[in-house]
């Protein structure tokens, strides 16, 4: 153990190449060291596990040109490490199940395994740490059970709750800075190896109890890993459900709260089951809950304290217990964080069909925000249908940026766009001709809003003439056009007949739902307020 | 989702900056380009420009970048890392050409597939199961061709690969827009003269 802990050790040091904050051989050895002062060590995971880990060393040395999957593959032997140190009650039935973890694990897996790291998601799965004896560490577990399941958030955000926790918890010692230090570096990191920590993460942290509270809102209140369920299956579910994100800001954000303060109470046994939540889009809700989510993350810990206790007496929980369905499910769910899949009623609890249920209504979710985004598709139903819909859809929108660059570059004998040429031969280009900028990178706007400005007033008798466009919204709003026009919701002028009055309707009216997606603020309101 | 398209107009003003910024840099690398040769630059530097405001975060943008970067002359390149420098995009090329799954869970995927498909057949009457076949059989297609459209699809699961198309049909989206808008500024603005 020690020998496998120590190769990987110096792997992790030799490809240690970014500016990581976070100390290698520390963090290894921390984890070395929490691993040592638990208690029974299972022999029959840790073989695995150091084979795995050894493969899991070589394979990400392979990789080492790959540049950034590395870096968490760094880490992630760290955190192996300890848990192959790690006092794991190696039960029989998590054995038994290691190889239908392994194999359910696929499908879930998320996309984010990158190019050689085929290890990896064995890898979390062959540590099925059932730990029932985690008292010292659970704090620490937890947060960093927290902190790994992040993954899709914002990790910027997702550091100050946890500087919270680190202060609470004196455990946490230079393992959680490790952690932290891994979040900030991944934030430039591509978003698949957050999926992939999350995964590999979330895997260790299988039967301890985390309260996801704080990464709700860096995960863009994704779906949050709750009390880790002490058989592998939910670990599984857990793994490829926080691998994958959906778009649910609002719902999963005020689940989130909701579940946050139930939480208290409850035992970890009802901990097997929960709601299901999703992670919301990533790279969208960056802002969401940021309120709640201080609160949560106090609320998180408390809660996670509870429920620590409640899970060891709890050790034989069932794997895979998925309870049916009842109809107050609300109430009865425990408000963590934690991806709780439960069988419906009269349906199968086998963990296959689960997982592919799990997989389904991701899908299904997604497709629904396709569904918003893809105009005519609302009343589509069925996947044949979208994925058609979508496909035209995705075709022509490709259509367009050929025509459109064909035509730019018959109007433009020099590709030299410029803005304050196009300005500056608008003949109702009143503002002041105060044109010049030094560089293109600042000061398209000014120059942009008033050509916005200006062709707009003269393009309106234009367009004013030429239309009875179907929508009598255009010519109404076309006389408001003057007062609007340094409200900026000013469009580009617009020539074209069809879209553009859609462009121009959307401008001025900021309510258009048809297409405000699209057209919701006009390049020109970023203008008046610079970024 | 919601608060996603209020990014839109960021991202278009990023976009735009991207973009004008590379046009700068060819016409100032080569002067009197053919028609076709400039619509092709434009192209270029406007999918440059629009995977570059993903900043590597999802897979098309990579791919994109990668494509750019491996199948172009040498002009191209200098492009992309002039422009693009500090994103560290070029680097990222080497991540699209691995397969995402092993073997070894592939295979296991297609014996799991292959039984759920026994169980269902037996389960559910032989109409209905045919009619079900038909319809899975239809997604498929419909999947390996959207996967063929979204760059870097090939490789991936159905879950991400509608995570990546959402992307990327909002990127696409305000490529068109902002293109749109240029170009009929430019046209006005010629034809007003």
């Amino acid at each position: 153990m020690d020998m496998a802990g120590e190769d990987a050790t110096v792997q992790l040091e030799k490809r240690n190449e970014e500016p990581l904050n976070y100390r290698d051989g520390n963090m290894s050895l921390q984890w070395k060291l929490n691993g040592n002062n638990l208690t029974n060590t299972s022999m029959v995971i840790n073989p695995t596990s150091n084979s795995m880990i050894e493969s899991l060393a070589c394979s990400s040395d392979s990789m080492a040109d790959s540049f950034a999957p590395s870096i968490w593959n760094q880490p992630i032997i760290g955190q192996s490490l300890g848990y192959c140190d790690l006092n794991v009650k190696n039960n029989a039935s998590t054995s038994n199940t290691l190889g239908n973890g392994t194999g359910s694990f696929g499908p879930v897996r998320p996309n984010a395994m990158l190019k050689g790291s085929t290890f990896l998601p064995d890898f979390p799965v062959m540590l099925p740490p059932s730990l029932p004896h985690f008292p010292a560490d659970s704090g620490f577990i937890e947060r960093a059970a927290r902190f790994s399941c992040f993954g899709g958030g914002n990790f910027v955000d997702m550091m100050s709750p946890f500087r919270i926790s680190e202060s609470l918890n004196p455990y946490t010692g230079d393992s959680l800075e490790v952690f932290m230090g891994n979040g900030s570096k991944s934030l430039p990191v591509m978003q698949s190896q957050r999926h992939e920590i999350n995964a590999i993460e979330c895997s260790k942290e299988v039967s301890l109890p985390v309260e996801l509270g704080t990464e709700s809102s860096p995960i863009k209140n994704d779906k949050m890993i709750e009390n880790f369920p002490s058989s592998h299956d939910e670990a599984k579910y857990g793994i490829g459900v926080l691998a994958h994100e959906s778009d649910e800001a609002e719902f999963s954000g005020s689940g989130f709260q909701e579940e946050l303060e139930d939480a208290a109470g409850e035992s970890s046994a009802k901990g097997l089951g929960s709601k299901k939540r999703k992670r919301t889009r990533q790279g969208t809700q960056l802002n969401v809950n940021n309120g709640g989510r201080q609160q949560a993350t106090e609320t998180a810990k408390d809660r996670a304290e509870i429920q620590q206790q409640g899970d060891q007496n709890q050790a034989s929980s069932k794997p895979g217990g998925k309870h049916d369905k009842s109809g107050s499910q609300g109430s009865d769910l425990p408000k963590e964080e934690y991806i709780h899949v439960r069988a419906r009623r009269g349906q199968a609890t086998n963990s296959h069909s689960l997982a592919e249920r799990v997989r389904r209504e991701k899908i299904s979710e997604r497709m629904k925000f396709l569904q918003d985004l893809v105009p005519g598709c609302s009343k589509v139903t069925g996947k044949a249908v979208m994925l058609d819909e979508i496909i035209n859809y995705v075709q022509s929108l490709q259509q367009q940026v050929e025509f459109l660059s064909m035509k730019l570059a018959t109007v433009n004998p020099l590709l030299d766009f410029n803005i304050e040429g196009l300005l500056a031969k608008d003949p109702q280009a009143g503002p002041p001709s105060s044109l010049a900028f030094s560089s293109y990178m600042t000061t398209p706007y000014p120059p942009l809003q008033q050509l916005q400005t200006g062709t707009i007033q003269a393009v309106l008798p234009g367009l004013g003439c030429s239309s009875g466009p179907p929508q009598g919204l255009v010519k109404p709003q076309f006389s408001t056009v003057g007062g609007r026009l340094r409200e900026s919701t000013s469009h580009v002028h617009c020539a074209w007949e069809d879209e553009l009055h859609n462009i121009i309707r959307m401008g001025f009216n900021s309510n258009d739902p048809l297409n405000s997606q699209n057209l919701s603020s006009p390049l020109s309101s970023h203008m008046k307020t610079e970024h | 989702m919601k608060a996603r398209m209020g990014n839109s107009t960021f991202l278009k003003q990023e976009f735009l900056k991207k973009w004008i910024k590379s046009l700068h840099i060819y016409s100032n690398f080569k002067k009197d380009m053919s028609i076709l040769e400039r619509k092709k630059v434009i192209k270029l530097s406007a999918d440059v420009a629009i995977a570059s405001t993903r900043n590597a975060s999802t897979r098309w943008s990579r791919t994109v970048m990668a494509n750019i970067s491996k199948n172009e002359t040498n002009r191209n390149k200098i492009l992309a890392e002039q422009v693009f420098s500090d994103s560290g995009l070029i680097k990222r090329k080497a991540s699209n050409g691995l397969m995402a799954c092993s073997n070894r869970i592939k295979s296991k995927k297609i014996l799991r597939r292959s039984h759920i498909t026994q169980i269902r057949a037996r389960k559910m009457g032989p109409h209905a199961f045919k009619a079900s076949s038909i319809a899975k059989k239809l997604v498929k297609n419909r999947t390996q061709v959207l996967k063929s459209l979204v760059p870097g699809g090939e490789n991936m699961d159905e879950i991400s690969l509608i995570k990546e198309t959402l992307d990327y049909i909002v990127s696409l989206r305000v490529q068109v827009d902002v293109m749109r808008r240029l170009a009929s500024a430019a046209e006005h603005s010629t034809k007003s003269l």
